[in-house]
């Protein structure tokens, strides 16, 4: 039996790296009480996987840990325990059980919800130009990767974008292959209208993947 | 905008943001309205060193379990962090509540180290308080305890209170007191006097220092009708199974130094080294209670989520029901995989035991401290080891499937001679030869035989505090001397440092008043985290005892005539100076005493009510 568990990362711990999430969530199930499994080997550790990880600076109310359990629990006794473990600047949100067949978090996801804020004088004209980046057909933009940098087609990655009083909310393509973070979106924006791109805040508001039809579902209710 | 968003605009561009971001689990959140003292906790390292020490666990939360005072952590932002701050005008804030220091009734700092003492000059100007404490109308009292605390004159002209000894009873003492003074609504010097009345707390604004001609101390009173007293006894727990001890720690996110769960489980101890100032001031030796340790670490474990547990002493090998203490603790823990680590074992105490038990859970390299390479120079500094001991624990270790050591020793210690340096690399081809006695089916494979040397440093409140540091010259020939000894055997690893950061320590160790203004300055010229390679400047030192007319020799490398007056002879430690003479005395005869243990050896501890019972 396995624990999906969607939290938040609220604004005070938004510099903590995956890294640190990942060893600090290691000492998290420990306090759960909870019968975690844990990996065989010399150094067992509990086994868990994450949603997607999430950049440094951002916050979340979408973020999605897989806790395999060794024993069967109910759900409301899960989530009493994880809340329990865990600070109130990472709230527990959601908490569904699902037997060890369903697919791992990550395999699921393939696209993000955003809501940005944009900081600074140039944030109008930044979201002024949404309508024109959305009727375009090819958004050329340069991607840095770990392997250096790569030239992409941005526009077919953003799935929608709505224009909000101080910024945008979007839905942007989230797979191995295919994905675009939000700063760089804002970066085409400015660049479109011509102006010093303004700072931004990002927060991730949803995690999706596709039913069997093919539609966008929040990850959590696949 | 608010103090917090302006600090989180830094966090994009200073390394591990993590050390400033508090919010991590079992941090105490408080209502600033619902409480009546603020109480900040300067660290003055990193934070990655100041969460790895008990001492601040202990006080923090022993101050949060009362409702009307709330303990914040601060630590020393890293260079990158305190360049931003001044350049975009943010003082220096609580971790917890982001509340700048100035606005707290007290700080508390710990002195663990003398190289952290620029530290809290950076840190008492990055918060906006005046260095100096005449220069202070406003703004929290600065307290400071910790080791160091029992010679804190280089200190004195910016600091309002030293804490002596244990901290957590007369922590909770000044806090109380600051309650009282600030309803009577008297005036700032008011809280000082009063204080001076806290056993253990030491006011340095009520003494008067006087000099002889040749700069040595004639005398140090207390200032006619402050009612300060002549000599102030340090402050001591009776039994620290009723002391407080956190059932919770802070669990950080990034990686400190010991991200693990520390256990006390005794403090003092009997063994009378003569170089150790922790083996003197932290006396009389008071063990917890099996059960007790039981308990704590099962509620620690529980509220932390560690893998780990440390059982924390000076020497834990002396405790005196180790291998019960060992067997239930890997018993009880192994189900939930919790490791438990045993640090600094004693070559004369490693038992068979313990080991095999330590070893199921876990195992590491074997860590042992002769301190000097010849039984003479061990004789001299009351290392009660011999070199049987040593040999008998590493062949065991060995056999059981140990193949890294690691030895300790010292370099410039008292009668040291070439003879004794080289005896050090005689022992580790000793030890060498002790891995190829085992079969070779038997043992581990990959021999790693690390040997460290430091640099002696004379320390007050211990019989050495007469002696002269090893002079610089000497010390770098020692060291290349056994450099090259070593070079010749298989297999050994040389580790030591450039003497100049012990020189500096031996000077403000046995340091008096006057060395403020060249601490003061050495800071203004840029010195600060002394204590990390990468950013002490010796040089900028050696400069600032120039230009303020201060000879560093006279602190380091001068040997004290036996009736000289010290700076701390006005502190009592517990251990009387007569002792530590009769130590000393001892010494250059190269006589041992024994571990008081094994009778009492008189050292003064017994004049404390409750002590050595």
């Amino acid at each position: 039996m396995r624990a999906l568990i969607r939290f938040g990362k609220q604004p005070r711990l938004r510099f903590i790296s995956h890294l640190d999430l990942q060893r600090f969530f290691q000492r998290a199930v420990n306090r759960t009480g909870l019968p975690i499994a844990y990996t065989q080997g010399f150094n067992p550790h509990p086994v868990m996987s994450f949603g997607s990880a999430l950049a440094l600076g951002w916050t979340s109310e979408y973020e999605i840990i897989d806790i395999k359990l060794s024993a069967p629990m109910g759900r409301k006794r899960t989530e009493d325990a994880v809340r329990a473990a865990l600070p109130e600047d990472l709230p527990v949100l959601e908490v569904r059980m699902v037997d060890d067949k369903h697919p791992a978090p990550m395999a699921l996801v393939q696209m993000s919800d955003y809501r940005v804020r944009l900081e600074g004088d140039t944030s109008g004209a930044v979201i002024a130009q949404i309508p024109a980046f959305m009727a375009k057909a090819d958004v050329p933009a340069v991607k840095k990767t770990k392997s250096g940098e790569k030239e992409i087609n941005a526009r077919p990655l953003v799935i929608a974008m709505e224009p909000l009083p101080d910024g945008f909310s979007a839905r942007l393509m989230l797979t191995e292959r295919e994905s675009i973070k939000p700063d760089l979106l804002v970066a085409l924006l400015a660049e479109m209208a011509g102006v010093a791109t303004p700072e931004c805040r990002i927060h991730r508001t949803m995690l999706l993947g596709t039913d069997a039809e093919g539609q966008p579902k929040p990850l959590m209710e696949l | 905008m608010s103090l917090s968003d302006r600090i989180e605009k830094l966090f994009m561009s200073v390394q591990k943001p993590v050390r400033y971001m508090g919010g991590e689990f079992n941090a105490v959140m408080k209502d600033p309205a619902k409480v009546d003292v603020r109480y900040a906790f300067l660290f003055p390292d990193t934070y990655e060193v100041g969460m790895s020490h008990l001492g601040m666990k202990i006080l923090y939360h022993s101050i949060n379990a009362r409702d009307d005072a709330w303990c914040e952590r601060v630590f020393s932002p890293w260079v990158d962090m305190a360049d931003l701050m001044r350049q975009n005008d943010i003082p220096l804030f609580s971790l917890e509540s982001r509340t700048p220091i100035k606005k707290f009734d007290l700080l508390g700092i710990t002195l663990q180290y003398e190289m952290s003492f620029t530290n809290i000059l950076e840190a008492l100007d990055l918060a906006g308080i005046p260095l100096r404490r005449e220069d202070r109308t406003e703004g929290p009292f600065v307290i400071c305890g910790g080791p160091c605390a029992f010679n804190p004159e280089p200190l004195a002209p910016f600091v309002d209170l030293v804490a002596l000894g244990d901290g957590e009873e007369e922590t909770q003492q000044t806090i109380d007191l600051y309650k009282k003074w600030k309803a009577a609504g008297l005036p700032r010097e008011a809280y000082l006097k009063m204080a001076a009345e806290i056993p253990g707390i030491y006011v340095p604004s009520l003494y008067d220092v006087s000099y002889n001609a040749d700069g040595t101390i004639e005398s140090m009173t207390p200032k006619p009708g402050s009612g300060a007293p002549e000599v102030v006894r340090k402050a001591m727990v009776k039994n620290l199974d009723d002391a407080a001890y956190p059932e919770k720690l802070i669990v950080p996110y990034g990686e400190i130094v010991h991200n693990r769960i520390m256990l006390e489980i005794f403090r003092g101890c009997t063994r009378g080294c003569r170089f150790c100032q922790a083996g003197m001031i932290y006396r009389p030796v008071r063990e917890r209670n099996i059960d007790r340790l039981m308990e704590m670490a099962d509620k620690l474990v529980s509220s932390t989520g560690y893998d780990e547990i440390s059982l924390m002493s000076l020497s834990s090998g002396d405790y005196s029901c180790l291998p019960e203490l060992a067997h239930r603790m890997v018993e009880k823990f192994a189900a939930r995989r919790v490791r438990i680590a045993l640090p600094s074992q004693r070559i004369d105490n490693v038992l068979t035991d313990t080991l095999k038990e330590t070893q199921k859970v876990k195992k590491t390299a074997l860590t042992l401290a002769p301190e000097a390479g010849t039984q003479r120079l061990r004789d001299v500094i009351n290392k009660g080891v011999t070199e049987d001991d040593l040999i008998r624990s590493v062949t065991d270790a060995f056999d059981q499937g140990w193949s890294a050591v690691k030895l300790y020793f010292m370099l410039g210690l008292p009668t040291e001679t070439d003879e004794d340096v080289l005896g050090i690399a005689d022992l580790a081809e000793k030890v060498r030869r002790c891995y190829f006695s085992i079969p070779k089916e038997r043992r581990a494979p990959g021999l790693r035989i690390t040997v460290s040397a430091s640099v002696f440093v004379p320390k007050n409140d211990t019989p050495f505090q007469w002696a002269a540091q090893l002079d610089y010259e000497n010390v770098v020939r020692r060291q290349q001397l056994l450099k090259q000894a070593l070079n010749r055997i298989k297999g050994v690893d040389f580790k030591y440092h450039a003497p100049d950061v012990s020189y500096i320590e031996a000077v403000f160790a046995r340091g008096d008043r006057r060395l403020g203004e060249a601490m003061e300055r050495a800071w203004r010229m840029g010195c600060r985290f002394d204590g990390w390679s990468d950013q002490f400047r010796y040089d900028l030192w050696l400069k600032a005892f120039e230009e303020t007319g201060v000879d560093p020799d006279f602190y380091a490398t001068r040997q004290r005539p036996a009736d000289e007056v010290f700076p701390w002879d006005h502190l009592d430690c517990g251990v009387t100076k007569a002792y530590l003479r009769s130590e000393w005395e001892k010494a250059m005869r190269a006589e041992c005493t024994r571990d008081c243990r094994k009778g009492c050896t008189g050292c003064g501890m017994k004049r404390y009510e409750g002590a050595c019972v």
